[in-house]
């Protein structure tokens, strides 16, 4: 059940189609700031509701509307197919205001092909022409413009140079040295533009034993490659004793490109970092280089550091975390709970909430002398113990329940939340954690709104998604290279570019 | 003209051999250009930046650690002998490196402490006392930006939330992270990295399908915690760039959970066009195939005695997802079948076909060791890498001529191995200085030598137990 436009809609469930029946969101209205505005003044935390009132003033996502953009003016070109990276470095610049044009050859960049297990009906379809797009690609594209230019002609790498002469930023991820044998690598580009930012993603690297290459086909090399080199699979996952090996005791992948999603981030702070040195210090631009594996590596906590430190190689540990005590997810009634608190204050609150449930438990460990201390608590005897108590608990509560419980106790707990689930909460909806974007081309788009999106200032949003393939031909040649469409026509004729609605 | 090892762009020789670097091959370019021994020739990007950080645990104190690793002057505030719970935290309460400090002189400060403060300085400072809040002012004065994670309103209440400090530094740039934001009906919730993983959506999508007997697995890292603290940085340097412009600061509410989000990709268009609700799906790929992890039989050094390396050590990344690469990969185990069935790029990513693909691989897998598979893989010029462990990073050559990994020589507790220099720039490269300070060590050099505090002064108030 749910509303829209006012009126209340009913969605019978009769069998397994009509479950995958889009809903309307939110099905469930979350409260107003009215309807929580009482909350805040009487709120012992913020008891004249000063504070409260001042973010909701400046901070709120209804707030973001008009405000100026912190990148605005910056010229960003986009050259990056395949790998995820590069356009998540574009898609941030871009949600902070830069002009990213993303360039991709003739027939588009290949990700706007790669559906969910291949299935073409997921597809969003151009309203106007009825070209198909993949969801992963509208998602990660956001605020671009798109055109298209053919570099491996001689007539396209001309064109690209006159357009990176004028630009601030260049972001590419071919394989290693491609560009540079086209001419238009940093070493070139420099040349001509010697302000320009040129940053290259990869999954292992331009150069080392180890370096990016493709396959005797041509075959790129694509995330998971990198978080495989970085440690970070080996230690996720169940180990074999909890889980057999067929059936999730492996060394687990996320499921997720995250490898690329770190470098890209990555990649965007050298970008800013370097886009600070020149506008303060040099003048000139840099060339940089984020690869999955290294990026991933440097966040991967202490564990190539405790290989140093005395050999140890960290084992995969499941939903716990080999470190904290408590800090894990762990089965209950429905799904699973996610309890948190180390530090003696919170990990006895944890303890007070189950022991009304089951005294004798929490009492075998609340006075258990060997957990104490709160150090040493995270050995691996101390681990099993109390989560084997926290998860007989958890076995008697719904997520709903032991959050509940949980969190009136100021314990940190949340349920591990499926997609749906996640665009329901409350707590999301009211912060717009995920939003409904109006595409002029795709419609109403249900789109994961940017991490960035509450500020005082400068905000980030989402303006449009992914575009159609060289939709921006005419305004972006003529603005910047001065070609109209006459010209156009003439270089779509020799292949160098490819109208939108050809 | 001083030669330098900074290759701008209009010297294209090589300062010591006169070598012209437009002719070179463009690896040997790279590794010129990118040569981690240079880094400490070259000079760092955010000189002169001055960053607080008012922090704990991880997501905040990354924010400082990574513009402390781009050259800027990081202070971190802790409450005095408490310090950063994360002192406290060690992988199975083992690894600790052993500091000269009067806090918790028997165990030292734990590995999890590492690599959220490098480059940092270290100062006491209790927000609850009076001569808090005016020494505060006094360090916000002359600082570029500030990082905190208390409960929303906490700093506000102690006097030194955003709105009281744009007062006394309107350039201030503040970032509040954290896991729910400072509003919303749940703002008051405390949050970790792994609550954003379970409630954000990654671990939705993360690990073995029910269907195959598994569960959502845990990212082994704070993936959210350092992936949203870098995150919050962008905000950071973004609105330096805006301030630049305006002279105004900002205000950044960073929820952690929201990056989380932000990780799933095409996972909610999906949702909300087709009503289909993303599951996990384990190692293998969802847009790709293949494109996944399998087992091989054996590892390479069974005998070792480690297990990790002995029993677990045996899976390799195969990825051979456009059509030649497929045929050949077919070809190679012995499956032209799987060709004939599975020709187009479409039927192979289907489950069932993923399925049958990756079953018919393990079995041929089933009698090799895993560099055995890498091989044979690579030989027939298809790509395959070895699922790695710290041992295989340690050993491999292509990390340290790199410069990724490296042993830092700590000035307190010598020799530590340490990932370092993640992100390569060829002018102003990121380093790794030292690794961290014992709490409150750098008291006089911030707040006598930098702040000009008197000694007598400091004395008073470190009698009071303000620092």
């Amino acid at each position: 059940m749910g509303e829209e436009n006012g009126k209340t809609i009913e969605i019978d469930i009769d069998d397994v189609s009509d479950t995958l029946l889009p809903r309307p969101w939110p099905v469930s209205k979350p409260r107003t700031r009215e309807e929580l505005y009482s909350p805040w003044v009487k709120d012992p935390r913020d008891p004249e509701g000063k504070y409260g009132e001042f973010i909701e003033e400046n901070i709120s996502w209804e707030k973001a509307e008009g405000k100026p953009w912190a990148l605005d003016g910056l010229l960003v070109l986009d050259c990056t197919i395949w790998g995820m990276a590069g356009a998540f470095a574009g898609s941030y610049l871009a949600e902070l205001g830069a002009t990213v044009i993303k360039i991709e050859p003739l027939d588009g960049d290949p990700q706007r092909h790669l559906y969910p297990f291949g299935r073409e009906e997921y597809a969003f379809e151009d309203i106007y022409t009825g070209e198909k797009v993949s969801p992963t690609f509208i998602h990660e594209q956001r605020n671009k413009y798109s055109i298209t230019l053919n570099l491996e002609t001689e007539e396209g790498r001309e064109l690209f140079k006159k357009l990176a002469a004028q630009a601030d930023i260049v972001l590419e991820n071919y394989p290693p040295g491609t560009f540079d044998e086209w001419g238009i690598g940093y070493r070139q580009l420099s040349k001509i533009n010697p302000r320009l930012i040129y940053a290259w993603f990869g999954q292992l690297g331009q150069w080392g034993s180890m370096k990016d290459r493709t396959s005797k086909y041509g075959q790129w090399m694509l995330d998971p490659v990198g978080i495989c080199c970085s440690e970070f699979v080996h230690s996720t996952g169940f180990p074999a004793d909890l889980l057999p090996r067929e059936q999730g005791g492996n060394p687990t992948r996320s499921g997720e490109w995250v490898g690329d999603v770190v470098a890209g981030v990555h990649g965007t702070i050298a970008i800013l970092a370097a886009l600070y040195y020149r506008e303060n210090v040099s003048n000139r631009g840099q060339f940089i280089e984020a690869t999955a594996s290294e990026c991933y590596m440097d966040i991967c906590d202490f564990n190539v550091a405790w290989y140093g430190f005395d050999g140890s190689i960290k084992a995969r540990t499941g939903g716990w975390d080999p470190n904290l005590n408590q800090y894990a997810w762990n089965p209950c009634k429905d799904g699973y709970l996610m309890i948190g608190g180390q530090t003696d204050r919170l990990w006895y609150r944890i303890l007070q909430v189950i022991a009304q449930e089951d005294p004798e438990g929490a009492r075998l460990i609340a006075e258990d002398p060997f957990l104490k201390e709160m150090a040493a608590r995270n050995a691996l005897e101390g681990l099993i113990k109390t989560y084997t108590i926290t998860a007989q608990w958890l076995a008697h509560n719904t997520r709903a329940e032991g959050e509940r419980k949980m969190v009136s106790r100021e314990v940190a707990a949340a349920p591990v939340l499926f997609i749906d689930e996640i665009a329901e909460y409350e707590h999301f909806v009211y912060r717009r954690h995920v939003t409904e974007v109006y595409d002029e081309h795709y419609g109403k788009v249900f789109a994961s709104n940017s991490p960035l999106a509450h500020q005082h200032r400068t905000p980030a949003r989402i303006k449009w998604l992914g575009r159609p393939l060289g939709l921006d031909n005419g305004e972006i040649f003529a603005r910047y290279l001065g070609i109209g469409p006459m010209e156009l026509k003439k270089l779509a004729l020799e292949g160098v570019v490819k109208w939108y609605r050809e | 003209m001083v030669e330098s090892w900074s290759f701008n762009p209009p010297f294209d020789r090589n300062p010591e051999t006169g070598e012209d670097l437009d002719k070179i091959p463009f690896e040997e370019y790279c590794r010129k250009v990118f040569d981690p021994s240079k880094t400490f020739e070259k000079p760092e990007a955010l000189k002169g930046w001055r960053h607080v950080s008012s922090t704990m645990y991880i997501l905040s104190p990354h924010v400082g650690a990574t513009l402390a690793e781009y050259g800027a002057e990081v202070i971190k505030v802790e409450m005095p002998r408490l310090g950063d719970p994360m002192r406290h935290t060690s992988p199975f309460n083992e690894a600790y490196l052993w500091p000269e400090t009067d806090h918790r002189p028997l165990t030292g400060t734990g590995f999890g402490f590492l690599h959220a403060n490098v480059n940092k300085y270290f100062v006491t400072l209790d927000y609850h006392a009076d001569e808090a809040k005016e020494l505060y002012y006094d360090l916000i004065r002359i600082s570029d930006s500030m990082a905190e994670c208390y409960r929303p309103g906490t700093f506000f209440r102690w006097g030194i939330g955003y709105p009281q400090l744009k007062e006394v530094n309107p350039r201030l740039i503040y970032i509040w992270l954290g896991g729910f934001g400072n509003y919303g009906p749940r703002r008051y919730g405390g949050s970790y990295d792994i609550l954003g993983q379970a409630c954000g959506g990654l671990a939705a999508i993360t690990g073995w399908h029910e269907d195959f007997g598994g569960h959502p697995a845990k990212h082994t890292n704070w993936i959210i915690d350092w992936y949203a603290g870098l995150t919050g940085l962008i905000g950071i340097l973004a609105a330096a760039h805006y301030r630049k412009k305006t002279g105004e600061g900002t205000f950044i509410d960073l929820s952690q959970i929201s990056c989380s989000t932000r990780a799933t990709g095409y996972s909610f268009p999906l949702y909300g066009r087709f009503g289909v609700v993303r599951q996990r799906w384990g190692n293998w790929d969802t847009l790709l195939s293949v494109h996944g992890i399998i087992m091989a039989g054996k590892t390479d050094d069974p005998e070792h005695p480690n297990p990790q390396i002995s029993v677990e050590s045996r899976y390799v990344m195969v990825s051979a997802f456009q059509d030649e690469d497929f045929k050949e990969l077919c070809y190679l185990i012995g499956r032209p079948d799987l060709w004939e069935k599975y020709s187009s790029f479409k039927e192979r990513v289907k489950p069932e076909a993923q399925i049958e693909i990756y079953r018919a691989l393990e079995e041929w897998a089933s009698d090799k060791s895993r560099s055995e598979v890498v091989e044979a893989i690579n030989n027939a010029g298809l790509i395959a890498v070895p699922v790695m462990s710290a041992k295989d990073i340690y050993d491999a050559e292509h990390f340290w001529e790199r410069g990724t990994i490296r042993w830092v020589d700590d000035p307190l507790f010598g020799e530590v191995l340490t990932q370092n220099w993640h992100v390569k720039l060829s002018e102003t490269p990121p380093r790794t200085k030292w690794v961290w300070r014992p709490i409150g060590s750098d008291n006089i050099r911030i707040y006598h030598e930098l702040m000009g505090y008197s000694m007598s002064k400091l004395k008073e108030l470190w009698e009071k137990g303000v620092i």
